[in-house]
């Protein structure tokens, strides 16, 4: 287990998440829902879907791409996203 | 939210959706018997307020921000496992934290307020999809 990774990973997403759409939308939906078992189990089974969909196609891509291409797509990836939340930030 | 509207049909419906497709809902399909009409109902409720947030939440997580970052982490580092126990983890906690968040705004604020602040939040919810379709 590359521990290093994990941190990174979790420390990423962690952060882009905290205040982030889906987490308004739990607290929404916890704050006049009955009961939370089902609100909780929603969020969290669909948050795990689509981030077992993104590591998936990220696998995928990676196995049919050159890894010269996947690196280069994946910094100007991480670039993109690092602009966005940098912009966002300062036009808030 | 909508008021919710225990139609018997429906019910059974969903509940045999539910029972197909999710193992950790099925306890509370099966535990409803279609004589126990208030059990039925609040089943139901239950059910509603799963897929209600389950697909709110995939909707507006499909393609965000935090999927591609997974993606691209998953392709570069060719670990898809780590990098999914590492976001899957932090999900699941600011999830709980919102959860939180909630609760405890529920006892302190009156219902009216906080159906009329859920409504808003929604709305917002909404149009920021709204605009990720806009700019995609």
């Amino acid at each position: 287990m590359d521990w290093n990774l994990l941190g990174i990973s979790f420390i990423t997403v962690f952060i882009s998440e905290l205040g982030d759409k889906s987490q308004l939308a739990a607290i929404a939906l916890s704050g006049s829902a009955s009961s939370l078992r089902p609100v909780f189990l929603g969020a969290v089974s669909a948050l795990l879907l689509t981030s077992l969909l993104g590591v998936w196609l990220g696998d995928v891509s990676a196995l049919l791409l050159p890894i010269r291409w996947v690196k280069a797509v994946a910094a100007l990836g991480f670039a993109i996203i690092a602009v966005q939340l940098l912009w966002v930030d300062g036009s808030e | 939210m909508p008021p919710a509207d225990p139609a018997p049909q429906n019910s059974a419906q969903l509940e045999a959706d539910d029972a197909a497709g999710r193992a950790e809902e099925s306890e509370q399909a099966s535990s409803a018997t279609p004589d126990e009409n208030t059990e039925a109902a609040k089943s139901m409720g239950g059910l509603k307020l799963f897929l209600t947030t389950f697909v709110t939440i995939f909707v507006a997580e499909i393609g965000d921000k935090t999927q591609v970052t997974t993606l691209l982490m998953s392709a570069e580092s060719r670990a898809p496992l780590t990098v999914f126990l590492g976001a899957g983890s932090a999900l699941i906690l600011t999830t709980s934290l919102g959860i939180g968040v909630g609760r405890w705004l529920s006892k302190r604020v009156s219902t009216r307020t906080l159906e009329t602040a859920t409504g808003a939040l929604l709305m917002i919810i909404s149009l920021l999809l709204l605009w990720d379709v806009v700019t995609l």
